[in-house]
């Protein structure tokens, strides 16, 4: 059977998978799954046989992780959803990233409140990983508008970062028993030291493997006119680090705002990085009008993309997780908006169609060729 | 004390389908631990791994929700009903 392209989408209405030809010109969608409850995170493993995973979170009776092995046509419960220790006094309110592990079926999550949990058997049985979990620095994080969540697992070898927010960046170079704050040149806005050891509200981190040590980070943006305690703090938004996150230099200087959630980097260039830049104090489409904005020289410039996508009346949200590219020879960009609408960016992102107008508000866009 | 569970639509799964269970408890906490026992999901549905009762969960002892009575602490006596509901909330 030949390849095909899926987008498993999480909302607040629950999950949706599209499935297109390698062509991408149509998508056909299948869901919801988990309907009416809210999905902040999804994930498509392709190792071995695909299984798609969807974090299902429901306001009245907790969490549950969905999984399908028939390529997101029928999804079931996991057996478990990960839980604290009963003595540890937290209780899991959300799943905001599942990855994949070092093991075959290795599954990785970043919940909220923040911490990091493994499952050896996908998503049937989990543990904890104290590393992080029972930091020294975990009760004296603070939540965030979206709640204090693990947003950001990335693996790379026996490095392991994880986004916070708001805790910061955390790096472990020992496959993830212990770590390390690793945020030097992280900005805050919200704190009167503008550069603390922990605590930023960082968005996204992602990196690339053709460039070791690279790391590209969407952080919470926005200070620039800050006249209080600790002066304005400019361009701290889009950020970059060539020595494994232990260091970080803006990149944001051509940006219309270095405010924004989701940041992604092409498959096969690690120059060639994208972001969506947001009204920092609506955090919707600046002057109504969306674009995603390119930098293909590592972030020392930006060109933007809006070709196709409305020049006026637009004033929505894509969250951290709403923004994906596939890894097919010439990359389509995808996101989902809070008004429930899936965009696709042929060609890199130069040309943009809306796949899906009606969908429940997105929370999170995750593309797979499998 | 012989105490008739009336599940939700939405945790059937998590107790095999089953529309309502009997335990033998004399207080909701010991209802709730012997729903623990016999199906730890259901209960995580329940309550949190704290052993709180979830914020937007109601438990009803006949018709009478226990947070107007001793919460989980209220007595049962055979013959009680007690019914797990979601709250009304949402959007």
């Amino acid at each position: 059977m030949s390849e095909r392209v899926y987008l498993a989408i999480g909302t607040r209405k629950g999950m949706f998978v599209a499935e297109g030809s390698k062509s991408r010109g149509k998508f056909e969608l299948r869901g919801p799954f988990g309907p009416g409850v809210a999905v902040y995170s999804t994930l498509i493993d392709t190792r071995g046989t695909p299984r798609f995973y969807g974090s299902s979170c429901n306001a009245f009776f907790g969490m549950r992780v969905l999984r399908s092995t028939d390529l997101g046509h029928s999804f079931k419960d996991t057996k478990s959803a990960p839980t604290f220790p009963k003595d540890d006094g937290r209780a899991l309110a959300n799943i905001w990233s599942l990855e994949p592990g070092p093991g075959k079926k290795e599954l990785w999550a970043g919940v909220e409140p923040a911490s990091l949990f493994r499952s050896p058997d996908g998503g049937d049985s989990w543990e904890m990983v104290p590393g992080i979990s029972n930091h020294e620095h975990a009760r004296k994080w603070n939540p965030g508008a979206g709640g204090l969540c693990m947003h950001t697992i990335i693996r790379d070898g026996d490095r392991v970062h994880l986004g916070i927010s708001t805790g910061g960046h955390y790096l472990s170079e020992d496959g993830g028993n212990t770590f390390v704050a690793s945020n030097q040149g992280v900005g805050a806005g919200f704190a009167p030291d503008p550069y603390p050891e922990f605590g930023q509200c960082v968005h996204k981190i992602v990196r690339h493997d053709d460039a070791p040590g690279r790391l590209y980070m969407q952080n919470h943006g926005g200070w620039a006119n800050w006249d209080g305690p600790g002066g304005p703090r400019p361009d701290i938004g889009v950020l970059r680090s060539d020595d494994h996150g232990k260091s970080w230099r803006s990149i944001a200087k051509g940006l219309p705002t270095d405010f924004g959630f989701p940041i992604v980097v092409h498959p096969d260039d690690a120059d060639t990085v994208y972001v969506m830049p947001l009204e920092p104090m609506t955090r919707t489409c600046p002057g109504g009008s969306p674009a995603v904005w390119r930098s293909e020289d590592g972030g020392d410039s930006w060109r933007k993309l809006n070709k196709g996508l409305p020049k006026k009346q637009s004033f929505f949200t894509i969250q951290r997780d709403a923004m994906s590219v596939d890894r097919m020879k010439s990359p389509a960009l995808y996101f989902g908006t809070t008004t429930g609408q899936v965009w696709i960016g042929r060609d890199g992102g130069e040309e943009w169609e809306c796949l899906f107008d009606s969908l429940p508000p997105v929370h999170c866009v995750k593309v797979a060729v499998a | 004390m012989s105490v008739t569970v009336y599940i939700p639509g939405m945790l059937r799964p998590r107790c095999e389908g089953a529309r309502h269970l009997t335990v033998e408890a004399a207080s909701v906490r010991l209802a709730l631990a012997e729903i623990e026992r016999r199906f730890p999901q259901l209960y995580l549905g329940i309550c949190e791994e704290t052993g709180a009762v979830r914020r937007h969960v109601n438990l009803f002892v006949n018709v009478t929700n226990v947070r107007d009575l001793d919460g989980v602490e209220t007595a049962l006596a055979s013959g009680d009903e007690l019914t797990i509901l979601p709250s009304v909330s949402g959007g």
